[in-house]
């Protein structure tokens, strides 16, 4: 393949992964699922009741990587069957996407009715309002990976067949965003009555915010706040991934010489190393501009 | 009627690679900084997902680049090369866009609980623990200790991946791509799912005294996973 047509299909999927990725992080937020949401699931046996949708399906990967496998399985199906290519992709996040809105109803009406010893009532205006957004927001979703795994088939020539590149690529966006964006969900969002950077004491937890900007905070107020941040980056880390491990052998084409393999390797090491200094930076910034949180004990008894 | 021994013999090395495979996986999981939920809630060192979650997103990344090369090339070497730098770009990523919310989004300074004074950089660690809390977000020694998981974790999947796609066979090119890649996939998620035991939910890296349990969960890996190759060869060999 010409290096300039790889490159373009390579921006496509960085482009179509940037999108996954964000919308991937907020269905997670305005559903709210993964680790914050322990703290939704804690609240009312602390004698918090909340309004907010309540979903765990799974971990963040499995349930992704159920998600895209679907879809692409009914993609490939439907392209076995003459389909063109953006109505077979369609269909297959579209059914993926409402077989995720059925896992979502069913996770949130179960965990709500078991806790109905602590008074924790079911709002079904919140069922009936979230969950299109859920299902809204896993189209966008799961269309996005089957775009790329489809690219990575069809133009790059990957041997994986189109569902086992999709159900990758949805386990590798449920790691992503349940260790990026997540946390601006359950450390920040989730806890906004406690000083900005303070941590969280283990006392506090279960003691989520429950008041949102006008009137009861539901899963709505969550992802327009994360939309400001932990959405987008978790969009800049996976349109990151597919983009830079797909850089690497694109530009470097093992497939011209073994030399050019280990032209692809070394670059891949340079750019982890620059990913180190990059975080190292920070840590130095962040210490120096936020300070300690306790004073040197061991220093005053010193002096 | 399927010659098992027949197979068992005809692929002795790949049965013995994939099991060193499957056990460089469980060991890699013991480097890859996890705080689970409490790190997601800014409570405890490390990344706040799963054990499992991130070892599997990066060493499957790693699994599709070690794919791609093994598509151009022969040479073992450089597969194994290509996936443990896929998986290494994956968790890198992950990790420092991880740090960009807990300083930018959360306000929180990189500490570890577990050492006073981070093994790398020699900074102080203790000072920066908010109270209540086990640590927070990435310290160096984390970041590096992810970095080297994550590598191994690409190298030991790759090493599954072209270990069960060299087995002796009649399928045609494309069903041993299939078959071979579910198959690495479900042994790399077994070795995966091991080392949870030792972790026990969090762990922030090498330098976490949790770190020193890993040989039970090598050699938990070692058997399972010598199973899982005999399936595979089996399986792959036999049709």
């Amino acid at each position: 393949m010409e290096p300039l047509t790889g490159m373009g299909v390579l921006a496509l999927m960085g482009a179509a992964a940037t999108i996954a990725g964000a919308s991937e992080d907020l269905e997670s937020d305005v559903g709210s699922q993964s680790n914050p949401n322990s703290q939704v699931q804690l609240a009312p046996q602390m004698m918090y009741p909340h309004r907010i949708y309540n979903k765990a399906i799974s971990g963040e990967p499995p349930s992704n990587a159920l998600m895209c496998a679907i879809g692409g399985t009914v993609a490939t199906v439907l392209l076995g069957m003459n389909a063109s290519v953006i109505l077979a992709l369609t269909i297959g996040s579209l059914v993926a996407a409402m077989i995720h809105g059925t896992f979502s109803v069913s996770s949130h009406l179960g965990r709500i009715a078991s806790q109905n010893r602590f008074k924790q009532p079911l709002y079904l205006d919140i069922v009936k309002s979230h969950t299109p957004v859920i299902i809204a927001y896993s189209f966008i979703t799961t269309i996005c990976i089957l775009v790329i795994s489809y690219l990575m088939v069809v133009v790059l020539g990957h041997p994986f067949p189109l569902p086992l590149l999709a159900f990758i690529w949805g386990i590798t966006i449920g790691a992503v965003g349940s260790s990026t964006g997540d946390v601006h969900y359950g450390a920040e969002r989730e806890f906004q009555n406690v000083e900005f950077g303070s941590g969280l004491n283990a006392s506090n937890s279960g003691n989520i915010v429950r008041k949102g900007e006008s009137g009861v905070r539901n899963g709505y107020d969550n992802s327009w706040f994360c939309a400001k941040f932990g959405g987008p980056v978790t969009g800049i880390a996976f349109g990151m991934v597919v983009f830079l491990s797909g850089w690497i052998t694109t530009v470097f084409d093992a497939s011209k010489s073994a030399a050019m393999g280990w032209e692809s390797v070394l670059a891949g090491v340079i750019i982890v190393i620059i990913l180190a200094i990059w975080n190292r930076k920070i840590e130095v910034a962040a210490r120096n501009a936020y300070g300690t949180y306790k004073e040197d004990q061991d220093a005053e008894v010193a002096a | 009627m399927i010659d098992i021994v027949g197979a068992l013999m005809d692929n002795i090395i790949s049965v013995l690679l994939i099991t060193l495979g499957g056990v460089l996986i469980s060991w890699s999981v013991h480097f890859v900084p996890v705080g689970g939920a409490p790190a997601a809630m800014a409570q405890a060192t490390g990344i706040g997902t799963g054990t499992v979650q991130l070892a599997a997103g990066a060493g499957l990344t790693g699994l599709i680049t070690a794919a791609t090369m093994m598509g151009v090339t022969d040479s073992i070497l450089l597969v194994l090369a290509s996936g443990a730098i896929g998986a290494m770009i994956m968790i890198s990523v992950t990790m420092l866009v991880g740090q960009w919310s807990y300083v930018y989004g959360v306000g929180c300074v990189p500490s570890s609980a577990k050492v006073k004074y981070d093994p790398i950089t020699k900074d102080r660690q203790d000072l920066y623990v908010s109270q209540g809390t086990e640590g927070h977000d990435l310290p160096t020694v984390s970041y590096v200790s992810g970095i080297i998981g994550g590598g191994l974790g690409g190298i030991g999947g790759a090493m599954v991946y072209y270990y069960l796609m060299i087995i002796e066979n009649s399928l045609p090119a494309t069903e041993l791509v299939g078959i071979a890649s579910i198959f690495a996939v479900g042994i790399f998620f077994v070795n995966a799912v091991i080392p949870s035991y030792n972790i026990g939910g969090t762990i922030e890296g090498f330098h976490d005294p949790k770190f020193k349990k890993f040989p039970k969960a090598v050699i938990s890996s070692l058997a399972a996973t010598f199973f899982c190759a005999i399936m595979g060869v089996i399986a792959i060999g036999g049709l």
